[in-house]
Formats: structure tokens, C-alpha cells, sequence
């Protein structure tokens, strides 16, 4: 658009006003960031207090003998499998589970916990609803 | 630049009544010649659904009218929008490429559209034009038949954009193998993905957030 702008104003000349104003700027007393999230607050009105868990962490586990890389051959097929739904999920690991009770005459439906089921997200670090996890 | 800014860039939506032509939505030229004001009368076509196309790139079509009458060609570029049909070497004018100065520049042909009713598909059999419409095989695939004899046209090979085969592909460095990448290697499991990397790196987290609301 900026480009059209300087193209088709002809004889109009002057700054692209539309372009986004970054730190970059401005005056060199005009302190502006990039629209990352905070990481404190500020103490006493003027000092500025970093917390530590608020920094974001990379967690990556141990990585040697892994087979998958960055990208992924031109001679593979496409995949035939559906996406996975929670229903999915489901049938696959906790039905056989209550399926094996039932038939063994264990079953109980007041003790779901050992399927999985969880009554409240209280209590939990990584919350599924309402979700307090960034993915 | 901007994660926002480049996903937009990536689902740009062509403005209402855009008028296609022989240059790619988003190029220079294009830009030049349909600024994002321009409005000009909306063009009246065949009603056509997406359903009902038959002509792919890659086929060999044959020209019924205009100058090329009676040849056959190969398809190099369908724009469905317009109803265009460019067959690699048909319907050609020429023009002069790079003049500067005295040099009268490069005579080059350019192939000019043709409609869908300038067009008919081949019969691969006894290479002659035929009427093709859409059914179903036993197996339940949709395929192109021919009116006239009964056969079927297969579909053109769809080239890689790159020019890439990929049976003559070989693997870099950063390329998974094929078994590598279609080996099921899943465990399913009720634990979210977080929760099974603090297991497998032992973090131990007792500390719980405070609780807060939003509205």
C-alpha cells in the first residue's frame, strides 16, 4: 500500500503516514517496545520489579536419537489418519479400561477418578477449562 | 515482521467485483493496474459451478474457433474466474520485449485466453473432440467420459509448482525418511502434553497460581 500511496499521489510528497510507528522512530528519548507482555509491575511508583516466572522458559527434553527433523521427505504419502478428537481419545484408552470392569464385575460408577475423570479443574497446575495454558 | 501482518498476507482476500487478468493477483503489475479503489463493471459469464469444470492444466484441448481453428494443443494455464483457457503456443500475437533507444527489442509471441466454448476435450483414443461430462465409477470415483465413445480421460498429472518429482526426490539432511515420518509412534494418553515433559524432565511443581477472575 505504501508503495501505490508513492505511486499514484503523483506530485504529493512527505512521509508515509501510514506505516506503522516502531521504536525505531520517533525521537531518541521516545522509548517505545514491541508489544511483548509484561514481566512485573512497577514498586514504589518508578522501580520496576521483574518476576522470574513470568520470563518464558523453554523446556525441551532430551533430544539425541530422535529420528524427526525439521522438515519431511517429498516421497512420503499423505496421512490417512483422521485427526483426534477427545471421543477418539476416549475409545481408545479409557473405554477398554471400563470395558475389562464391567466384565469382570469391578465397575463402579462412583469411583470414575481411576479412568481419569476429573470432577473439578480446582487444584490442577495446567487447567483445561478455562484453559491457563498457552497452547 | 508481524505474526498478524503475515498471516494476512498469507489469506489476502481479493477486493469485491475484482476483475481478473493475465497477471497473478498480488504482482507489481497487478497492483499497477487494479488498485485496491478501482471498481469496474462486473463481467457476465456462463453460470458455471466449481463442480462442473473439466478443463486441467495439462490437457490436451482442441480449438474450435479464432485463429488456431481445428489445432490442438496442451493446456499451459486455466483461469477458472474468467472462464480462460491459455493453450501453450495457440492463439498467439506477437509483441516486442525490452525496446530502449533504437533497439526495436525482442519479438516474442504471447498466447492470448480462450473461452470454454472455444474449447473441446480429446478423446485419447482416436484423438478427435467430444462432448465429456462427470460420472462415477463402480469403485465410486469421479472421472471425466466421453459422450462419444464412452472412455475415460484420465485426469493430467498435477506438476509440483517447484518442478520437483518426487520419485526422483533424494533426501537432504533436514528431511525426515518416509518410515521416519509414517511411523506411529503415539501413545495415547490423558495427560496434557505439558504435564508429560515435567514428568519426563522430573520438574516438580507444588506452587499453584492465585485465583483471579475476568469478566
Amino acid at each position: 500500500m505504501g508503495l501505490l500511496a508513492e505511486l499514484t499521489r503523483g506530485l504529493v510528497r512527505g512521509a508515509d503516514r501510514m506505516a506503522e510507528f516502531t521504536s525505531k522512530c520517533g525521537s531518541r528519548f521516545h522509548k517505545k517496545g514491541r508489544g511483548i507482555k509484561g514481566m512485573g509491575f512497577k514498586v514504589k511508583g518508578r522501580r520496576f520489579r521483574l518476576i522470574q516466572e513470568m520470563i518464558p522458559e523453554f523446556v525441551v527434553p532430551d533430544l539425541t536419537g530422535f529420528k524427526l527433523k525439521p522438515y519431511v521427505s517429498y516421497k512420503a504419502p499423505e496421512g490417512e489418519e483422521p485427526a483426534l478428537t477427545a471421543k477418539q481419545l476416549f475409545m481408545d484408552f479409557v473405554a477398554p479400561q471400563i470395558e475389562k470392569d464391567v466384565k469382570e464385575g469391578t465397575f463402579d460408577p462412583h469411583n470414575l477418578e481411576k479412568y481419569g475423570f476429573e470432577p473439578t479443574q480446582e487444584g490442577k497446575l495446567f487447567q483445561l477449562y478455562p484453559k491457563n495454558y498457552v497452547r | 515482521m508481524r505474526l498478524t501482518a503475515l498471516l494476512a498476507m498469507a489469506t489476502a482476500k481479493l477486493p469485491p467485483g475484482y476483475r481478473h487478468g493475465t497477471h497473478r493477483p498480488g504482482s507489481y503489475a497487478d497492483k499497477i493496474r487494479n488498485p485496491p479503489w478501482l471498481r469496474r463493471r462486473r463481467l457476465i459469464l456462463e453460470p458455471l459451478s466449481e463442480e462442473d469444470w473439466k478443463v486441467f492444466k495439462g490437457d490436451t484441448v482442441e480449438i474450435l474457433k479464432g485463429k488456431d481453428a481445428g489445432k490442438q494443443g496442451l493446456v499451459s494455464q486455466v483461469i477458472r474466474a474468467r472462464h480462460w483457457i491459455f493453450v501453450k503456443g495457440m492463439n498467439v500475437h506477437y509483441r516486442y520485449l525490452g525496446k530502449y533507444g533504437d533497439y526495436p527489442g525482442m519479438c516474442v509471441p504471447s498466447e492470448a485466453p480462450l473461452m470454454l466454448r472455444q474449447i473441446t476435450l480429446i478423446d485419447p483414443a482416436d484423438r478427435k473432440p467430444t462432448e465429456v461430462e462427470w460420472r462415477y465409477t463402480e469403485e465410486g470415483e469421479r472421472v471425466r467420459v466421453s459422450l462419444r465413445t464412452g472412455r475415460i480421460i484420465p485426469l493430467p498429472e498435477v506438476e509440483h509448482p517447484d518442478g520437483i518429482v518426487p520419485e526422483l526426490w533424494i533426501d537432504g539432511p533436514k528431511d525426515t525418511s518416509v518410515d521416519d515420518a509414517l511411523a506411529k509412534t503415539y501413545k495415547a494418553s490423558l495427560k496434557t502434553f505439558e504435564e508429560e515433559i515435567m514428568e519426563l524432565t522430573g520438574i516438580a511443581e507444588t506452587r499453584r497460581a492465585r485465583k483471579s477472575f475476568w469478566y
